[in-house]
Order: structure tokens, then C-alpha cells, then sequence
């Protein structure tokens, strides 16, 4: 062997056009943990205002809700919520051994779902007193 | 020319048998046809009417000056029917440029030596039709492999993962091995196992899967599926089987998995790698419960 | 590569606990949006509200249970991400002492959150 011509992995995320279904599936199930796990931190920073006061825990979440930037977040955290537990459950189907030859169908189905939760909720994540 | 004649210029052996002839008369007899044929087939070419798919093939050659970046050279290889990139491949390199390199042997998806990147999915270029294909043809050497030349990666380090989960059976502790008698598998056990035993260690999985990608220390599918095949034999004894799943349940064994079905998908042989990797998790999850 | 293993390093359990968390979040998450989304709306949360629901036993147990299957889960995921893309040797040591850390502060903040929900004075 003289030389051999490393091409990395370039061609990996390069190539997501020709991803397949369970390729998505992974990439999203990823991308929505990485942000449900960031969003657990923020959660419990932001509730502890509670620590230091009734009336501040409270006032900090009317705030934040009457921005409206806050509700479009809230719904795309819904989005990113329901897609992670339905695409999780596919998961543990998986796991088990079952339906493997429709794990393509079922991650279509859950995103299917998942759209149709998610715009069936809107009304109620925007709608109230802003 | 390579051993193997495109149909279209191979007699027609039929056609030409005439009952009186001697097997000297026939022989020449489709010599001539032949020659007639390729005659043919040479003007309509130069007429341009031959029917063509352009093959866009991977370059690398670091002995030589002009090919030390690597880039894609396009053939225009004549369509014949029933052709596989395979075929494409030995045609341009029979007739247009002979330093093009690429593994091959048998040509029906038995040696495992001609797995490529064929339009973005790794496929045996025998098993690959020209005509099931998106044009141009992109060729492209096996990805996450370093390339040695041309279409031809260094496969050692999937080997080495075969190697590592001791990919052959280690009977011998049976009361029929010890009679010296042949060890029999029951039929249930076999059918378990029949479809991991199809791997033609072509290393299209490996190369498919983005995990073996960025961990190069997990096992790959095929050496998991490789290891699935002794692990579930039943003629195995329990002790080789316990240290078989021990190599199995390590952190870069089946535990790196992460179910994305894209060597399931790539596989020739349709070996359903996914839930074979599953069910070892179980099973290895079952054995650990049994400890604690 | 066989050489490397050990039979000391049986990995299965943090497969298998990520499997059997993400069972009891499926439920939970779900309940926890219904209940404050639609049932309560968000912007009508007041602590008031919160010290009611987080009062009663049972709820306070699943919200603190939610807690530490819910950490365990992410900082599990994550480090399992990293873990396939090749993390591996100091950096990995250094990875996952930094998420034990991470999950530690955050199960701290959080059940201390979760008491002073209740109404018990938790300020240092």
C-alpha cells in the first residue's frame, strides 16, 4: 500500500437527499432529544424564579407568555415533543422485534401524526390572552 | 476484450445450425456472422446510433501526476441489454482506458468483490441494471474506506471486524463431535440461521451505515450478523456462546446500533442485519438479568 | 480486535434503562402537556395553581420521578450520540464526567425547585 485517499465522511451529511426512511428517523428522533434535553434546562432555570418568590414565578411566566415570539416557540416545542414520543414508540417496537419490515410506513405514519397534533393545537398554544 | 462477449455479438447458435453441416462448417459459419455483426455494429456507431449510458467513474491514483485529486471521468459505454454496471464497467475499461481499476470476480453476486456506490447506495455491480438506473451512472468507491486507486478501498479494517467476532463454528464440545460423528443442526435451528449465513462479506452494510462511520470501533452489522449466525447455532455449547455474546455486549458491539436500517436497506442478499443486531440486544439484556 | 474486550464492560443496562425510561416519559410527557397546555392554559399558570397540583402527593412524586427519568434520558442520549460519533479515550472521560455533573446539578435544582413549589422556603 503507498498511499490511499481518505474522503471522510463528507459524503455523509452531503448526501441526505438519498437518505432513507430510517436514516430521517434518526436524524430527527436526534435533532428533537437534543433540543427536549436543552429545554429541560431552561425549563428548571426559568421555574426557579419560584425559589425566590411566589409573585416573581408567576409575573416571569405571564411575561413570557404574552410574547408571542414565546407561543410560536411553544408550538414548535410541541412539534418537536409529539414527533420524539411517536417516532419513540416506533422505537420500542423496534426494540422488540416487531414490525420491522414497516418501520419505513410507521416513521411516515408518525410524521404524519405529528403534523396533524401539532396543527390541531395551534389554536389553543396561540389562542388566550396574549 | 474481456473472457465474456455481449449478447449481441455472441452467435446465434440457433439460427445458424443447419442439419447437414459438419461442426467445422457451423463453427465458421458463425465466425463469420459474428465478424458481420461486429461490422455492423461499428458503423452504426460511428453513425452515431448506437444507444449509449454515460458512466460517471471515480479517479484516484496517487502514482500518477494527473490523477493525485481525485475526479470523475465519464465514459459513454454502448447499452446492451440485461447489462449490469459491472458490465459497463469492464467495457470501458476493455475499450476505452485500461489503468481503470476495480475489483470483480464471479459476476452473480456470490464473491462479494464488486461492491460500489452506484448513484448514491452501495450495490454489487453485477447485481446492479443499467436500466434500473438514474443516467448518468455514478460509480463511486465504497464510502468511509480509504481508496487505494480508482474504485478499489482498503477493506482490511472490515475484515478485521470479521475477524474479530471469530466467524467460524466452534462445535466440539457434543457428544456427537466426541463419538466422531457428523453434528447435526435441527431443521427449526437452521432456518433461524439461514439468512445470516448468506453474507458475502462484500462490506456494502459497513460502508451503508453512519454509525461504523463515526465509531470505528463498533462492529459493523456484518460482524454482528456474522457473530448472530454461530451465537443462535445451536451445535455451539453454552460456554462458546457466552463468550461470544460477551464480545457482542461491549460498548462498540450491538449496543451502537441505532436501528437506521440502512445496511438492511444496501444489503445484496437481503439478510435482515436490523433485527438480527436486535435480537441479540435482548438477548443480551436477558443474559445480564439472569446475574443480577 | 478481540483482545480489547473485557469481560468487565457489560454495557446492556444503560440501553435497557433509556428503553424503560422513555416507557414512563412517553405517559408522563404527554400528561404533562394536556395538563398545562390544554387543561390549564400555559399563561394562566400562577403559583397559586402550581403550589395546588404539586401539594398533592402523588402528583409531586410523578413530577419529581419525571425529573430523573427525564435527565437520565437526555444526558443518556446525548452521551450516546457523542459515543457514535467516535468519542472516545480522555475526551470521553472527560465527556461524561462533565454530564454526571450536568445531571447532578440539575436533579439539585430541580428537586429543590419542585419544594419550593410546595411552599417550603428553599433559599439559600
Amino acid at each position: 500500500m503507498s498511499q490511499s485517499y481518505d474522503r471522510g465522511l463528507v459524503e455523509d451529511f452531503g448526501r441526505w437527499r438519498e437518505f432513507s426512511a430510517g436514516m430521517w428517523a434518526w436524524v430527527l428522533h436526534k435533532f428533537t432529544g437534543w433540543v427536549l434535553i436543552g429545554y429541560l434546562f431552561t425549563h428548571v432555570a426559568v421555574l426557579s424564579t419560584a425559589v425566590y418568590g411566589s409573585s416573581i414565578y408567576t409575573e416571569t411566566i405571564r411575561e413570557l407568555e404574552s410574547l408571542l415570539v414565546v407561543r410560536f416557540l411553544e408550538v414548535g416545542l410541541l412539534a418537536v415533543a409529539v414527533f420524539h414520543i411517536l417516532n419513540g414508540v416506533r422505537l420500542l417496537f423496534v426494540d422488540l422485534g416487531m414490525g420491522l419490515d414497516a418501520q419505513d410506513k410507521s416513521f411516515y405514519a408518525s410524521l404524519v401524526l405529528t403534523g396533524g397534533i401539532v396543527v390541531a393545537s395551534i389554536p389553543t398554544f396561540l389562542g388566550g390572552q396574549v | 476484450m474481456s473472457t465474456q462477449l455481449p449478447e449481441s455479438e455472441r452467435p446465434d447458435a440457433d439460427g445458424e445450425s443447419t442439419g447437414t453441416s459438419t461442426a467445422q462448417q457451423g463453427r465458421l459459419e458463425r465466425k463469420r456472422a459474428g465478424t458481420a455483426e461486429r461490422q455492423a455494429r461499428e458503423e452504426s456507431e460511428t453513425a452515431g446510433e448506437v444507444e449509449t449510458v454515460p458512466l460517471e467513474v471515480y479517479r484516484y491514483d496517487p502514482d500518477v501526476e494527473g490523477k493525485r485529486r481525485p475526479r470523475f471521468d465519464t465514459f459513454h459505454v454502448p447499452l446492451e441489454q440485461g447489462m449490469t454496471v459491472l458490465d459497463a464497467l469492464i467495457y470501458a475499461r476493455d475499450e476505452f482506458d485500461p489503468s481503470l481499476t476495480f475489483r470483480h470476480s464471479c459476476r452473480q453476486a456470490i464473491c462479494g468483490s464488486d461492491a460500489l456506490f452506484i448513484n448514491g447506495e452501495q450495490r454489487l455491480g453485477c447485481q446492479a441494471q443499467i436500466a434500473d438506473l438514474d443516467h448518468p451512472v455514478k460509480v463511486e468507491p465504497l464510502p468511509h474506506q480509504a481508496v487505494e486507486k480508482d474504485l478499489v478501498v482498503d477493506m482490511e479494517h472490515f475484515y478485521e471486524q470479521m475477524r474479530s467476532v471469530e466467524p467460524y463454528f466452534q462445535g466440539g464440545a457434543s457428544e456427537a463431535d466426541a463419538a466422531g460423528e457428523e453434528q447435526l443442526q435441527s431443521r427449526e435451528n437452521r432456518e433461524k440461521i439461514k439468512m445470516s449465513t448468506r453474507c458475502i462479506w462484500c462490506g456494502a452494510c459497513q460502508s451503508s451505515c453512519n454509525i461504523a462511520a463515526g465509531d470505528n470501533k463498533y462492529l459493523g452489522p456484518a460482524a454482528i450478523n456474522k457473530a448472530y449466525r454461530f451465537a443462535m447455532d445451536e451445535r455451539e455449547g453454552e460456554d462458546v456462546k457466552d463468550h461470544r455474546m460477551n464480545v457482542l455486549e461491549q460498548e462498540h458491539g450491538v449496543w451502537r446500533c441505532q436501528t437506521q436500517f440502512s445496511c438492511t436497506d444496501v444489503c445484496p442478499k437481503d439478510i435482515p442485519l436490523t433485527e438480527h443486531i436486535q435480537e441479540l440486544k435482548r438477548e443480551a439484556v436477558k443474559d445480564n438479568l439472569r446475574f443480577w | 480486535m478481540a483482545e480489547h474486550y473485557s469481560s468487565f464492560d457489560r454495557r446492556g443496562w444503560r440501553w435497557l434503562l433509556q428503553r424503560l425510561t422513555a416507557a414512563f416519559l412517553i405517559v408522563v410527557l404527554a400528561f404533562h402537556f394536556m395538563l398545562l397546555h390544554f387543561v390549564n392554559h400555559a399563561a394562566e399558570i400562577t403559583f397559586a395553581g402550581s403550589q395546588a397540583r404539586m401539594s398533592q402527593v402523588g402528583y409531586f412524586a410523578t413530577m419529581l420521578l419525571f425529573l430523573v427519568t427525564a435527565t437520565f434520558h437526555g444526558v443518556n442520549g446525548v452521551y450516546n450520540a457523542l459515543l457514535n460519533q467516535g468519542l472516545d479515550g480522555t475526551a470521553k472521560r472527560v465527556v461524561l464526567a462533565l454530564l454526571v455533573v450536568a445531571s447532578a446539578a440539575l436533579l439539585l435544582q430541580g428537586t429543590r425547585l419542585a419544594l419550593a413549589l410546595t411552599g417550603m422556603d428553599v433559599s439559600l
